[in-house]
């Protein structure tokens, strides 16, 4: 069930991607689809268990995979990065296309 | 050795970030601390790691921290790319000296060359992940570095489909951690097909190639020239270093590089030869080259070299003409002095002996299987003729004064100088492509493709719609190209 929300969450990033015209939307597509892909690290982590992995006296058995937890932060931090990047040339290009339609700004800057 | 690696791979992080941040100083110190010296000195340093990989009897194997750690290894393969990136960078910077670029581009530039080093030793698939971001983000910033609108536009939808592809890439790691608890490459073995075809399509479109690479003659022909060269000459092999390591580190996957490789090859010259843009024709060659690289992973790393510093000089070149569009330049004669580093390093790309070209030629139809040999030798002559484009061109010595030094920017000559010479010197690689039958076949080869070129390609203009080249047909694409691939893997790879 929660592994059938996580690919569908991808999916409709991606098909967002596509279809939305405006690229602010696109970005939040993208942002969609990268949230996805994190919700699925965040899954195969605690398919053993749930529990953090913290060294204590009462050991406990079910822990969830530090490994693509630590993985995937490093992920979230470019994604956000790159994002943020996006964003700055979007504010640019807005100067002067306001519409900002993938369509138009693809038509006028083709050579 | 092990020291050595770790200090150069972080080195040019080091010396990005320093650069960028250090004040400007005045005096003895202000030739020493110039942020072009820093700069160059980085590739000089990793040309001096890729000679010591050379002396290496045996492949350098690292494991930091446990299986779940960093996986380097670093062997002649690796050699050779890391050459190439080192002489592709030197020779930009050089180009870019008196350009009046910015501490900015230069940072740029060290930590993409840092970075793309990163993957030339990485063996395991989140070190990859990481170093293609920083590559996408440099390679961003970078085209964007004139700050026009079209640039922007252009390095945004760059970012846009990299970005894209690495996600589902990642998809693909963590099935890949699922099945096998690692992330080494090694792990692609008895992975699920879905992993496999999602690592796939990602690296497959950051290194441009087959249908998944439409998004790159427009980003390459649309940034600067120095920038085009990087891109063309090193970037595009950081995508398609990963798929040769992993074809050689597990063999099941082989038979699918080669058939993508072939058909890369195709495609790349097919789009090129009715290309009349200058810096189109030669991003469009790209496309087929790095097809060249992969189709035979066992000698791929001796073509990238020779590609990388043909294409680097190509790009360099052509961005002195006067006019992108060859139609124009049939009718204004070009200076000599450009013609010839043109038709040199357009000669070596086509394979002619005495250039370096020809050793990568020869070795790559040798390995070849029977089938790709000939696809590879059509593309061949494809090559020839696109490359025609160019020699042919007509040429006369200029009239200004000044002589060659005032034909174009003052940085190309030093460019030129280091690229063709490495084009003549790097003929050693491989000697033993030198016999008799080798050099007919070869210049019979380039003989058909000039004679194309003439019967053909002067007379007859087509036009190939750009319509797949649309931002969102480059998306939908990616995932048609999964489809397929999830399909191949499935019903016909033994993994």
């Amino acid at each position: 069930m929660l592994h059938a929300c996580v690919y569908a969450t991808i999916l409709l990033g991606f098909f967002g991607l596509i279809f939305k015209e405006n690229l602010v939307m696109k970005i939040i597509a993208m942002d969609v689809m990268s949230t996805g892909v994190i919700a699925l690290f965040v899954l195969v982590a605690a398919r053993e268990g749930v529990y953090t992995p913290i060294v204590s006296a009462s050991p406990r058995a079910a822990f969830a995979d530090p490994v693509p937890q630590a993985v995937i932060l490093t992920a979230i931090v470019i994604g956000f990065s790159i994002q943020a990047l996006m964003l700055v040339g979007v504010i640019k290009l807005a100067r002067d296309n306001p519409t900002l339609e993938t369509r138009e700004i693809e038509k006028e800057y083709r050579p | 050795m092990t020291a050595w690696t770790i200090g150069w791979i972080a080195l040019p992080f080091f010396v990005g970030f320093s650069l960028y941040l250090l004040p400007q100083v005045n005096g003895l110190l202000k030739s020493v601390l110039d942020p072009r010296v820093l700069a160059l000195s980085v590739p000089l340093i990793s040309a001096a790691y890729a000679v010591s990989l050379f002396w290496q009897p045996v492949p350098l194997n690292l494991q930091l921290l446990d299986h779940f750690g960093v996986t380097l290894l670093a062997d002649t393969l690796s050699a050779y790319f890391i050459l190439t990136n080192a002489l592709v960078t030197a020779a930009v910077i050089l180009y870019c000296w008196d350009t009046g670029k910015t501490a900015f581009f230069y940072t740029q530039a060290v930590i993409l060359h840092g970075s793309i080093n990163a993957i030339f030793i990485c063996a395991d698939f989140i070190s990859v992940y990481v170093a293609l971001e920083v590559i996408g983000i440099a390679a961003f910033l970078l085209v964007a570095y004139p700050r026009s609108n079209r640039t922007l536009w252009v390095a945004l939808r760059y970012l846009f489909v990299s970005n894209t592809a690495m996600l589902f890439y990642l998809m693909g790691a963590v099935l890949v951690y699922q099945t096998h608890e690692s992330f080494a490459f090694t792990g692609l073995r008895g992975a699920p097909p879905e992993a496999v075809a999602l690592i796939l399509v990602g690296l497959l479109t950051k290194g441009g190639i087959f249908m998944s690479g439409l998004w790159l003659p427009l980003t390459h022909s649309e940034a600067e020239s120095p920038v085009s060269a990087l891109l063309s000459g090193v970037v595009a092999k950081a995508g398609v270093f990963p798929l040769v390591r992993c074809a050689l580190l597990v063999e099941e996957l082989e038979p699918l590089m080669q058939l993508l490789g072939v058909a890369a090859a195709l495609l790349g010259v097919t789009y090129a030869l009715v290309e009349t843009d200058a810096k189109r024709v030669l991003a469009c060659s790209t496309l087929s080259q790095v097809g060249w690289v992969l189709a035979v992973p066992e000698v791929a790393g001796f073509y990238a070299l020779a590609h990388g510093v043909g294409k680097a000089s190509l790009f360099l070149t052509v961005g002195n003409l006067s006019s992108r569009n060859l139609t124009v330049l049939q009718q204004q004669p070009i200076s000599t002095h450009l013609w010839l580093p043109l038709t040199l390093a357009s000669l070596s790309i086509s394979g002619c002996p005495g250039l370096v070209g020809f050793g990568a030629k020869i070795s790559t139809l040798q390995q070849a299987l029977p089938w790709q040999n000939i696809a590879l030798n059509v593309a061949a002559t494809g090559t020839a003729a696109l490359y025609a484009k160019f020699i042919f061109l007509p040429h006369q010595r200029p009239q200004t004064q000044g002589g060659w030094i005032a034909a174009a920017q003052p940085g190309l000559w030093a460019a030129l100088a280091l690229l063709l010479g490495s084009l003549l010197i790097a003929n050693a690689g491989y000697p033993g492509a030198y016999t008799w039958l080798n050099s007919l076949k070869v210049l019979a080869i380039i003989g058909g493709g000039w004679l194309i070129h003439w019967l053909l390609i002067q007379r007859v203009t087509l036009t190939l719609p750009r319509g797949l080249e649309a931002f969102e047909h480059l998306i939908g694409g990616m995932s048609l190209m999964l489809i397929a691939l999830f399909w191949m893997v499935w019903s016909w790879l033994a993994i």
